[in-house]
C-alpha cells in the first residue's frame, strides 16, 4: 500500500470521527449557526491559526535542517534517558496482549490525529473565540518548544535501543503506518513526546470548557490517556518524553491561558 | 615560619597526587533501526563490562555521525561496527593497522594503534612470498590477537528477503556484493526496473566513492565506478585494463580497453587513470603543506610509488620493494574523471566561509550527480526517499564480447533500471518486498522478521555467508585502552559464543582473527569453541564478578569502596 493510499485512510477515518464526535458534542444547533458566521470567526481567531500555520511550515521545511544542525549543536540524551528509566517501556510492553497491540496502534495513529484537529472544529462553533485562540497558541507554543528540544537534544527511542526487549510494535503489527510516521517523525526526535504533548493540551483545555462541552472532557481525557500509553506501549518514546510532553503541555495551556484570559 | 612552610610543602605532596577516578566507558555505535545486531552487541557488552565494575552505557547515533566522531575526530573510547569492506585479504591489515596511519581520518587505522613489530611484520607480507609471507601473515594475526587493537566478534550470516516473479536467481548474489545486481535474470518482460529496499538512508544522498562508510557493504558506487581490475569471488578479473604485464621487475603496464567512456559520455584515457592514483594519495593534488588523503583505498593507494601514462592507452605503474601479487592489489581502486574531481582539491567552502580543517572539497562533496564509468549509471536521487541508477549502454560488458570475465555479470544488467528505496526499518523492507512493491531488501535484515519472511508464501528467503565481521575498536589514543593489558582484559569480558546465540538467533560464526574467512586463518586462531587468547571469564554469558575483578587487579588496576574499577 502506497503513502497516498494510507493518507486517504487515515484522513477518512478522522473525518467520520470529526463529523460523528461534533454532532454529539457540539450539537446541531451551534453547528447550524457557524454555517452563517464560519468566516467572521476564522477571521476573528486569524492571528494565532496563521502564527500555529507559520510554526507547522516551519516545523516541515525545518526538520531536515534541524537534524543535521541537531547533529552538530545537540546532545545525544539516550544513554541519560536509559541510565534514569531503565527497562521500564520494555516492562510496560510486556503486559500487552495482540488486541492491546492493534487498539493501541489505531490510538497512536487515527485517536491522536482526531484528538488535535477536534477541538479547531469544537472552538470555532463557539461565539466566544477565545478557546480557539487558546488551542492555536497553545499548539505553537507545543510545537515551538518541541522544535527546539529536538534540536539541542538527540534521543533514540526505547524500540532502537534495546530492540531485544521492547519491539517496534506500531511497524510489526500495522506496518503500513510505517510508511506515514516515517514522513512526520524522524527516529532521533522523541524528547519530549509531542504526542502526548499536543494530546495533554487539549484534555486541559477540555477541562476549561467542561462547562461549555460537557461531553468531550471524558472523550478528550481518556484517549489523551491512551495516547500516552500508547506512545510508551509501541515502544516510540521512553516514560522520561512523556513526563516531559506532559510538562510542556502544562506550560503551553498556562501561557495559552494567560495570553488569552480564559 | 618553618613550620609552615613544612605544612605547605605536605599539602602539596598530598593534593598534587591525583585520585584516579572510576572507569566510564562509551560504547558508541549505530541505533537499531540502521543495524540491530551492531546496537544488540554493545549493549551485551556494556552489561558484561557492568559486572566486572566497569561503569559502560552504549550511546546510538547516526551512521554519519559515528562516522565523523569515530573515524574522523577519533573521539571515542570503544565503538561496534563492522568492516566495511568485503575482499579481505591478508594486505588489508596494512590500512586497518599500519601506525604511519594512526593520525588519518577514515578507516585507515581508526584505532590510532601504534606497535613497531606489527609495522614490520605489515611490511614484511608486502615484500615476501610463499612460506615466508604465510609466517608474516600467521605472525601478524596472532600478535593482533594478544595486542587486541579490535576484537573480531563474529561473521554475520546475512538474512535477506526476495521474491523471484519479476527476476531471479537472486540465491546466487551476495549481500556485500553490490556486483550481484548484474547477475540477475529478468523473469517477467514487461519487468524494466529492479526494484531494492535499503535502510540506509546515505545512499539517496552522497555517492562519494572516496568517503568512509560505516555499517556499509558492498556499497552502490562500487557500480557506478569502475576500476582497472575488479575483484570478484576471490578472483581478479581486468575490467577497465584488457590486460596488464609486468614488463620489467616492479614494473606494470596495463591496457586500457578502447573506446572507454564515462557516463557523461567523455573519454576515458590513461590521463584519468594517473590522475586519480595521485589523487587517492593526496586529494589536495600537492597544492598545500599537508597532504589529504582518502578515506578508503589507502593501503592500495600507498602501493604504487609513480604512475605515467605512456600513451592514451597505456598506465605504468611503478612499485618498490612489494611482490607481484600484494602490488596489484593497486589496479582494484575506483578510476575517476579528471574533469569533474580536478575541481575538487581546494578547501571546502560552507556557504561562503572557509572552514579548512585539512580537507578538500573532494573529501566533503556528496558528489550528486556522480560521474563514473561502471556499468550503472546514474539518473536520480531524492533524499531519504530513492536512488535510481540505469543500464550504461556504452559499458563494455553491454557492447564488447568479453571472454576474460566473470560469466556471471559478462552479458551486463538485466534491468533498464535499479531503483534503490530507502525504507525506515526491516519490516517495513519486508512489507514493501512482500506486497509486490520491491523485489529485494538490499542490505541484511534483523532477526526480528525472520518468521513474518517464512510465513510469506511470495517471499524467499536468502541467507549468505558475509566476509565481513563484526568487532569491537578500541581508541587506543586513549588510557585506559592505550594499554593492552586492559583491553586483552576487555576482550576477555566477551562470550562470542553467547553473542551468536543470543544476538544472532545462530545466524553467524564466532570468530578471533578478522582474516577467519580467508585461507590465511592459522589453525590455532581458527575458532573451536573458545577463545585460546583471551578466554572469556565466566560461562554461558554470564561473566564471573570475582574472577574478572581478580584479573583487573592482578594487571594493576585497583576498585574502590563501592566496587568501581579506578583508572590509573
Amino acid at each position: 500500500m502506497g503513502l497516498l493510499a494510507v493518507v486517504v485512510e487515515v484522513v477518512t477515518a478522522v473525518s467520520l470521527l470529526l463529523v460523528t464526535t461534533a454532532a454529539a458534542v457540539v450539537g446541531p444547533e451551534r453547528l447550524r449557526r457557524l454555517r452563517w458566521t464560519l468566516r467572521g470567526r476564522v477571521r476573528g481567531a486569524l492571528g494565532p491559526i496563521v502564527a500555529l500555520a507559520v510554526v507547522l511550515a516551519i516545523n516541515a521545511v525545518v526538520r531536515d535542517v534541524g537534524l543535521e544542525l541537531s547533529w552538530l549543536v545537540g546532545v545525544n540524551v539516550t544513554a541519560a534517558i536509559y541510565a534514569v528509566e531503565g527497562e521500564f517501556v520494555a516492562w510496560f510492553q510486556s503486559l500487552g496482549t495482540p488486541a492491546v497491540t492493534t487498539v493501541l496502534g489505531y490510538v497512536y495513529v487515527y485517536g491522536y490525529a482526531f484528538l488535535v484537529t477536534f477541538p479547531l472544529v469544537a472552538y470555532l462553533a463557539l461565539e466566544d473565540q477565545r478557546y480557539l485562540r487558546a488551542t492555536a497558541t497553545a499548539y505553537v507554543v507545543n510545537y515551538g518548544v518541541g522544535l527546539v528540544c529536538y534540536v539541542l537534544f538527540i534521543a533514540y527511542g526505547p524500540r532502537n535501543y534495546m530492540p531485544d526487549m521492547v519491539q517496534s510494535l506500531l511497524y510489526d503489527a500495522l506496518p503500513r503506518f510505517q510508511l506515514l510516521t516515517s514522513e512526520i517523525n524522524t527516529n532521533t526526535n522523541v524528547f519530549p513526546s509531542l504526542h502526548t504533548s499536543l494530546s495533554a493540551t487539549v484534555a486541559l483545555l477540555a477541562v476549561r470548557t467542561r462547562d461549555i462541552y460537557p461531553r468531550w472532557l471524558p472523550v478528550a481525557s481518556v484517549l489523551a490517556v491512551l495516547v500516552a500509553l500508547a506512545t510508551m506501549y509501541l515502544g516510540i518514546h521512553w516514560a522520561t518524553d512523556v513526563v516531559a510532553g506532559l510538562v510542556l503541555a502544562t506550560g503551553a495551556v498556562a501561557v495559552a491561558s494567560r495570553v488569552h484570559s480564559i | 615560619m618553618a613550620a609552615t612552610s613544612g605544612c605547605v610543602s605536605r599539602l602539596r605532596t598530598v593534593m598534587g597526587r591525583e585520585r584516579p577516578d572510576p572507569v566510564t566507558v562509551t560504547i558508541k555505535t549505530v541505533p537499531a533501526d540502521d543495524d540491530p545486531y551492531a546496537l544488540l552487541i554493545a549493549r551485551q557488552l556494556s552489561e558484561w563490562l557492568r559486572a566486572a565494575g566497569i561503569n559502560a552505557n552504549v550511546l546510538p547515533m547516526a551512521s554519519e555521525e559515528l562516522l565523523r566522531q569515530v573515524l574522523v575526530n577519533h573521539e571515542y573510547d570503544l565503538f561496534v561496527g563492522r568492516y566495511p569492506d568485503s575482499t579481505l585479504d591478508a594486505d588489508s591489515l596494512y590500512s586497518l593497522l599500519h601506525s604511519q596511519f594512526a593520525t588519518e581520518p577514515g578507516w585507515q587505522n581508526p584505532f590510532g594503534y601504534a606497535n613497531l613489530s606489527v609495522d614490520d611484520l605489515l611490511a614484511r607480507q608486502r615484500t615476501t612470498d610463499g612460506d615466508e609471507r604465510r609466517q608474516a601473515v600467521a605472525d601478524l594475526q596472532s600478535t593482533v590477537a594478544r595486542e587486541n587493537p579490535f576484537t573480531v566478534l563474529a561473521f554475520p550470516d546475512v538474512i535477506r528477503a526476495a521474491r523471484d516473479d519479476r527476476y531471479s536467481r537472486f540465491g546466487t548474489t551476495r549481500s556485500d556484493e553490490a556486483l550481484g545486481m548484474l547477475q540477475l535474470h529478468r523473469a517477467d518482460d514487461g519487468a524494466d526496473a529492479l526494484r531494492v529496499t535499503t535502510t540506509d538512508e546515505r545512499v539517496t544522498s552522497t555517492l562519494n566513492p572516496l568517503l568512509a562508510s560505516v555499517g556499509r557493504v558492498g556499497t552502490v558506487t562500487d557500480l557506478i565506478y569502475d576500476p582497472l581490475v575488479r575483484r570478484y569471488r576471490g578472483e581478479r578479473y581486468p575490467w577497465l585494463a584488457e590486460s596488464t604485464t609486468w614488463v620489467e621487475d616492479g614494473v606494470l603496464e596495463a591496457t586500457l580497453r578502447p573506446d572507454l567512456s564515462f557516463h557523461d559520455g567523455e573519454a576515458l584515457t590513461a590521463d584519468d587513470v594517473v590522475f586519480s592514483y595521485r589523487f587517492l594519495r593526496d586529494t589536495a593534488s600537492g597544492e598545500r603543506n599537508q597532504a589529504a588523503p582518502t578515506m578508503r583505498f589507502r593501503g592500495r593507494s600507498t602501493l604504487a610509488e609513480s604512475v605515467t601514462a605512456p600513451d592514451r592507452r597505456t598506465v605504468r605503474l611503478t612499485f618498490g620493494e612489494e611482490t607481484d601479487s600484494v602490488a596489484e592489489r593497486a589496479l582494484t581502486v575506483p578510476i575517476l574523471p579528471r574533469h569533474v574531481w580536478t575541481e575538487r582539491t581546494g578547501e571546502p567552502r560552507v556557504g561562503g566561509l572557509d572552514l579548512g580543517g585539512g580537507t578538500t572539497e573532494a573529501l566533503v562533496t556528496a558528489n550528486v550527480p556522480p560521474v563514473g564509468s561502471g556499468p550503472l549509471a546514474f539518473v536520480s536521487a531524492t533524499r531519504n526517499d530513492r536512488l535510481v541508477l540505469k543500464r550504461f549502454a556504452d559499458h563494455f560488458l553491454e557492447t564488447a564480447d568479453t571472454p576474460a570475465l566473470p560469466d556471471a555479470v559478462a552479458d551486463g544488467a538485466a534491468f533498464e533500471e535499479l531503483v534503490m528505496k530507502h525504507v525506515g526499518s526491516d519490516s517495513s523492507a519486508v512489507d514493501l518486498v512482500d506486497s509486490g512493491d520491491a523485489d529485494l531488501t538490499l542490505a541484511g535484515l534483523g532477526p526480528g522478521v525472520l518468521r513474518r519472511i517464512g510465513q510469506a508464501d511470495e517471499l524467499d528467503l536468502l541467507v549468505d555467508r558475509s566476509q565481513s565481521f563484526y568487532f569491537l575498536g578500541f581508541n587506543t589514543r586513549r588510557a585506559p585502552y592505550a594499554n593492552p593489558r586492559f583491553r586483552q582484559l576487555i576482550a576477555q569480558l566477551v562470550d562470542r559464543r553467547h553473542l551468536v546465540q543470543s544476538v544472532f538467533s545462530t545466524f553467524a560464526a564466532p570468530a578471533i582473527s578478522p582474516l577467519a574467512r580467508t585461507d590465511w586463518v592459522t589453525d590455532d586462531l581458527t575458532w573451536r569453541g573458545r577463545d585460546p587468547i583471551t578466554p572469556f571469564i565466566g560461562a554461558a554469558g554470564e561473566v564471573d564478578d570475582a574472577q574478572a575483578r581478580a584479573a583487573f587487579r592482578e594487571a594493576g588496576y585497583q576498585y574502590d569502596e563501592q566496587g568501581r574499577l579506578l583508572g590509573v
